[in-house]
């Protein structure tokens, strides 16, 4: 999974969000290293649509502009979740290979 | 300050007149997106744009660095725009490659695919007779019963003559065992080895002497004829349909078809004088003006036979790509048999490399155009008719 993917969808597991709120959600998550630009973030909202991970949520319109509402299915977040425990175990498999603490033996 | 709170809070801090110029070229490159994609999120896009446009505005900075550092997002939104639409675009052609992957890269167009699956049993079969021509075999039958002491069978192959007769024979075997998609390959590989032989066989005499190479109408029509029979053979459900389809009067349309294209064929000519060559035979010493005679009614009765029904309509337009250059061949011996040798050279429209090849690939290039024209059509009435259907029945 690419790491908007993965943001996206981390933006999305903790409730519907709109298009704006997910941009700045990723921004805030990846403490501002990651900025999402509309075209990359809506040609992953398509993709993630068609592959059944986020479904639209409601409508609203706010000076004038539609909002649209997206929402994480449970596939995508058994997707996200498996996603979490493979950076885990790797994350895991390194610090144990550094001696960091918290490491697997 | 997060982006959302500058939406939802704050004013834009951006110029007028650069908003509208900004929002101009937005939309400019939202056209790039599919349609549907565009009248579902355009106005979000645009708002989300404006949204990171006006976050970096309220950047504190030196007024060159900040105008170089908005100037920069801004081309960075602009190109991520372009490459968002590549890759929603890219995604929705993959799909319906593997959409047609799955279909067996079906016909969508019944009536097509219907007219594809019968030409999927005439073309190899038209192959076949153009093959066993290259043995002279229709030549000799057509001699026995003119009587004329030229043709005689005979098995002369050159190396250019390979591909058609070991490929039509393969070809019209794998239809007939069912394996269309193999006899389909089969017929590529026909046209291909043709296609090249005749490139090595035309570059080994030069000057080519007339009728030879890719100005002759007998390659030009075996290699479209293989053409023709891979696309049947590939993208319609294959013969079995088309036999079920073909009527008995139309397989006697088809064998008459075939006597006329087999007198016409590879290694000489029935219809035309002697097996020399056409330089010295146009005289039409074998059949003359009653052979023209024969071959108008057989190409009238195929054609008034196939006009009747639409899917045999399209039949005859698939099989007309192929036949061209034959009209070709037929039109210089008909001005030799109305004008003599020497007046029907003169009225002749001699075979060259446009016009063998240019009709057919303008008829090939019409027929997918309406297909495709038909079809869009088809599905914007279907579009149009759902939402009358509540409205009528409101109405009523």
């Amino acid at each position: 999974m690419q790491e908007p993917t993965f943001l996206i969808l981390t933006a999305l597991a903790a409730g519907a969000q709109h298009g704006y709120g997910i941009m700045s959600d990723v921004a805030r998550i990846s403490e501002g290293r990651v900025r999402l630009r509309a075209g990359t973030l809506y040609a992953a909202l398509d993709r993630l649509k068609s592959d059944g991970m986020v479904t639209s949520d409601k409508k609203e319109v706010v000076d004038g502009r539609l909002r649209h509402y997206y929402r994480i299915t449970d596939e995508g977040a058994a997707e996200l979740a498996a996603e979490v425990g493979r950076i885990q175990a790797n994350a895991a498999v390194a610090a144990s290979r550094l001696g960091l603490a918290g490491g697997a033996i | 300050m997060t982006w959302s709170a500058e939406l939802d809070g704050h004013s834009s801090r951006l110029p007028a007149r650069r908003r509208t110029r900004m929002e101009r070229r937005y939309r400019r490159l939202l056209t790039l997106y599919p349609k549907a994609h565009r009248q579902e999120h355009a106005e979000e896009m645009i708002g989300v744009l404006f949204a990171a446009a006006d976050y970096d505005a309220r950047i504190r900075a030196p007024k060159p660095v900040g105008w170089a550092l908005r100037s920069g997002q801004h081309v960075a939104d602009c190109a991520d725009l372009v490459a968002g639409a590549a890759r929603i675009r890219g995604r929705m052609v993959l799909n319906r490659v593997k959409q047609a992957t799955r279909s067996g890269w079906m016909v969508p167009d019944r009536r097509w695919s219907d007219a594809l699956a019968v030409v999927s049993v005439i073309a190899p079969l038209l192959l076949l007779v153009a093959a066993l021509a290259e043995f002279h075999l229709p030549q000799a039958v057509a001699s026995s019963l003119t009587g004329h002491p030229h043709w005689r069978l005979t098995a002369t192959l050159g190396l250019g003559d390979l591909p058609l007769a070991a490929g039509a024979p393969a070809v019209a075997l794998l239809a007939l065992l069912r394996l269309r998609r193999l006899a389909g390959l089969g017929a590529i590989g026909a046209a291909i080895g043709q296609t090249l032989l005749t490139q090595g066989g035309a570059a080994a005499q030069r000057p080519a002497p007339p009728f030879t190479g890719y100005s002759s109408p007998v390659v030009a029509f075996t290699v479209l004829l293989a053409c023709t029979a891979a696309a049947a053979l590939l993208i319609s459900p294959g013969p079995d349909r088309g036999l079920a389809l073909l009527t008995r009067g139309g397989a006697v349309l088809i064998g008459a078809g075939a006597l006329v294209l087999g007198g016409f064929s590879v290694g000489g000519n029935v219809w035309l004088a002697s097996p020399s060559g056409f330089t010295q035979g146009l005289g039409s010493e074998v059949t003359g003006l009653p052979g023209d005679l024969l071959i108008a009614a057989v190409l009238i009765a195929v054609a008034a036979g196939c006009l009747r029904a639409p899917v045999s309509r399209r039949v005859l337009a698939l099989l007309a790509i192929p036949v061209i250059p034959y009209a070709v061949l037929w039109q210089e011996k008909l001005a030799s048999d109305l004008f003599g040798q020497a007046g029907g050279a003169a009225a002749s429209i001699s075979s060259s490399l446009p016009l063998l090849y240019l009709p057919p690939l303008l008829l090939a290039g019409a027929i997918v155009a309406g297909a495709w024209l038909a079809r869009r059509r088809a599905t914007r009435q279907v579009s149009s008719a759902s939402p009358a259907g509540p409205r009528s029945a409101v109405s009523a």
